[in-house]
């Protein structure tokens, strides 16, 4: 079976050329994302191939690139919208809420949004206030939305797979700080990571770490440098979140750690449902 | 109007505009009594707005698409939509086809081409535009119509739709309900501009019309329709008429303005459409006469028919949120009954 060394740029870039090339239907739309190719170039090349009709550059206003893709999902089509920094989300905050999240539950199941959102998030380029922000429990929060950010190249292709055949609002938030920190093995062939399935990336026995996105090399580095046994698990859904495999390793460990680029809200949701409520009592807590 | 139709045809459209007019004042005046009687939680009258929305219903065809607001019952009415669809909408009952999820006057009909409708004002202009990308991607004979409130202009939301519809020259059409309120604010303080006039900035064809005249919205509406169908970008329609009633059976509009047009005085659209009707001969004061008390029969039955089916089923309310129910769902669920 074939394969490439590509870094999560590239992963995403061949994804959505693929997505492209198999189904008229697909467009992207988003600012700088056709001529320019992106300010991460992850959409480098594609309107030169597909046209300008499909690989849009749009007129700068999130909650004008949200709502046209919402109106665009609601008829046939399969939009992937890009806001260029997750930052930059809010204005298109009440299109995702009150409408993408919620059309398919205030219709009664007749009308559905299979559109994703994909957006580089979280810190790590040097990027301040405005270029950094790791909102995904803002949306994590909202019931509808799928919230998915990937850990590797790997990973980013397999779930963008997935998600092409997803018929739900999805938020697929890039951790740019990964976008070409590493390259690894991708098959050419097409392949799925399921969605809300978490991966094991290390088995151990002492403590379990949950974790997803940027934190993911972070975590596995530390394990390694102070030779703890610890289990790993990248959630790489963060919503709905695989609560099973948590569950199951916690069982074997006794102790779990949840490390995330957030404050305390999301992980108090998750401390909730998986340890108070099935009553696992030696449970370490900490984050980072 | 002979462009448009001929003799007998011309008559029959125009009664049929009429005839639904009538309607949705009866099936008005009820819900707004039933919701005093305590038998509807709560309604948005589209009392004063009949004659726009039948006037722009008349000049689409079925298969153009809607993406409307919360006070669009006689623009539904128009396309088909059965009074029995408002009616289980309005009571939330199990035959809602939204499973009574939604307050009421946020109404589903989908086999008649409307898009569900959202509370939060104009966040359905930008789906408009996203829905006429699609129908152009598919060279489709489409057009799509979009309403909203004068005070929904105010929003990023109109302003953000206008521009990316003309920027993409697609068939859209904003139809802006001037009913020269929003809730308590008055038109001049919304904004300082005719709202037409901001289809320009865009590069949008703006128009204004008298909104209580059904005949003469309807001719803007063919031509905008027409235009859009035609590949010549976007047109706003602004529809000038007056809010009749309260915003909503919870508003009292005492507090804040004194009385404009009121019903049965020679602005309101359906007074003015009978002066139309009678001066081309299509209809006598005895029609009119029958035709109400039809309609009004037709809303007491169908009325007392949808109260008597049940809510629905609380289980139900736990669908839908994705198209798997999540095992948080689930869970959630089973916590909960
Ligand atoms: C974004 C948003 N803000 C506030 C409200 C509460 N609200 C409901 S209707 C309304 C006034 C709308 O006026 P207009 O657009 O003129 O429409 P009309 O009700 O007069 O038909 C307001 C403020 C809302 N639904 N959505
Ligand atoms: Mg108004």
């Amino acid at each position: 079976m074939s394969s490439k060394q590509l870094n999560m740029v590239q992963a995403i870039n061949s994804t959505l050329d693929y997505a492209l090339s198999k189904n008229d239907s697909v467009v992207l739309l988003g600012e700088d994302i056709g001529r320019d190719g992106g300010v991460f170039r992850v959409t480098e090349g594609l309107q030169a191939k597909y046209g300008s009709d499909r690989v849009i550059d749009t007129p700068l206003v999130e909650l004008g690139i949200v709502g046209m893709s919402i109106g665009m999902a609601l008829n046939g089509m399969k939009p992937i919208p890009e806001i260029q920094f997750q930052d930059f989300i809010f204005t298109a905050f009440d299109q995702l809420v009150n409408q993408a999240a919620k059309l398919r539950y205030r219709s009664g199941g007749q009308f559905n949004v299979p559109m994703i959102l994909r957006t580089p998030y979280g810190g790590g380029i040097k990027g301040g206030l405005y270029h950094s922000q790791s909102g995904e429990a803002y949306f994590a929060h909202t019931a509808g939305l799928t919230v998915i950010s990937p850990s590797n190249p790997y990973d980013a292709k397999g779930l963008l797979m997935s998600a092409l055949e997803y018929e739900d609002p999805i938020i697929f938030l890039e951790p740019k700080k990964l976008y070409r920190s590493t390259k690894i093995d991708v098959p050419d062939e097409e392949y799925k990571v399921p969605i809300g399935k978490a991966s094991v990336v290390r088995e151990g026995n002492d403590l379990t770490i949950v974790t997803y996105g940027s934190m993911v090399p972070v975590v596995t580095a530390a394990i390694e440098k102070n030779k703890v046994d610890a289990e790993i698990i990248d959630l790489r859904t963060i919503m709905p979140y695989d609560g099973e495999t948590i569950l199951q390793s916690v069982k074997k460990t006794g102790r779990a750690m949840i490390v995330m680029r957030l404050r305390e809200h999301l992980v108090w949701a998750l401390k909730y449902q998986h340890f108070w409520q099935r009553g696992l009592l030696t449970i370490l807590w900490d984050q980072y | 109007m002979t462009e448009v139709f001929n003799g007998q045809e011309e008559k029959d459209v125009f009664l049929r505009a009429y005839s639904s007019m009538i309607l949705s004042r009866m099936f008005d005046k009820k819900i707004v009594t039933a919701q005093r009687q305590g038998r509807v939680g709560f309604y948005t009258p589209t009392i004063g707005q009949e004659a726009t929305q039948v006037g722009v219903s008349m000049a689409l065809n079925p298969d153009d698409l809607v993406y409307e607001y919360y006070r669009d019952v006689p623009f539904m009415i128009h396309r088909g939509v059965p009074v029995e669809v408002l009616l289980d909408q309005i009571m939330g009952n199990s035959e809602d086809s939204a499973k009574g999820r939604q307050m009421p006057s946020h109404y589903n009909a989908k086999a008649q081409n409307f898009m569900s409708v959202q509370s939060p004002v104009a966040t359905n202009l930008p789906l408009a535009v996203g829905a006429a990308y699609a129908i152009k991607h598919r060279k489709e004979n489409k057009v799509v119509v979009t309403t909203f409130g004068d005070g929904s202009t105010s929003t990023p939301d109109f302003h953000a739709a206008l521009n990316l519809a003309s920027v993409y020259d697609l068939p859209v059409i904003f139809l802006c309900e001037n009913n020269q309120w929003a809730i308590s604010l008055p038109v001049e303080k919304q904004t300082k501009v005719e709202i037409w006039k901001k289809a320009e900035a865009y590069g949008a064809y703006g128009v204004k019309v008298d909104g209580n005249d059904f005949l003469e919205t309807f001719k803007v509406a063919k031509e905008a329709v027409d235009r859009a169908r035609s590949g010549k970008g976007p047109v706003l329609i602004e529809a000038v008429s007056y809010r009749i009633g309260p915003h909503s059976t919870s508003d009292d509009p005492s507090k804040y303005r004194s009385e404009g047009i009121t019903e049965g005085s020679e602005k309101d659209p359906i007074v003015i459409a009978e002066k139309r009707l009678k001066d081309l001969g299509y209809i006598t004061d005895e029609i009119i006469d029958k035709m109400k008390s039809e309609a009004k029969r037709i809303v007491d039955q169908k009325f007392d028919e949808r109260e008597k089916i049940p809510p629905p089923k609380p289980e139900t309310m736990y669908d839908d949120v994705y198209k798997e129910m999540t095992w948080i769902i689930k869970e959630e669920k089973g916590e909960a009954l």
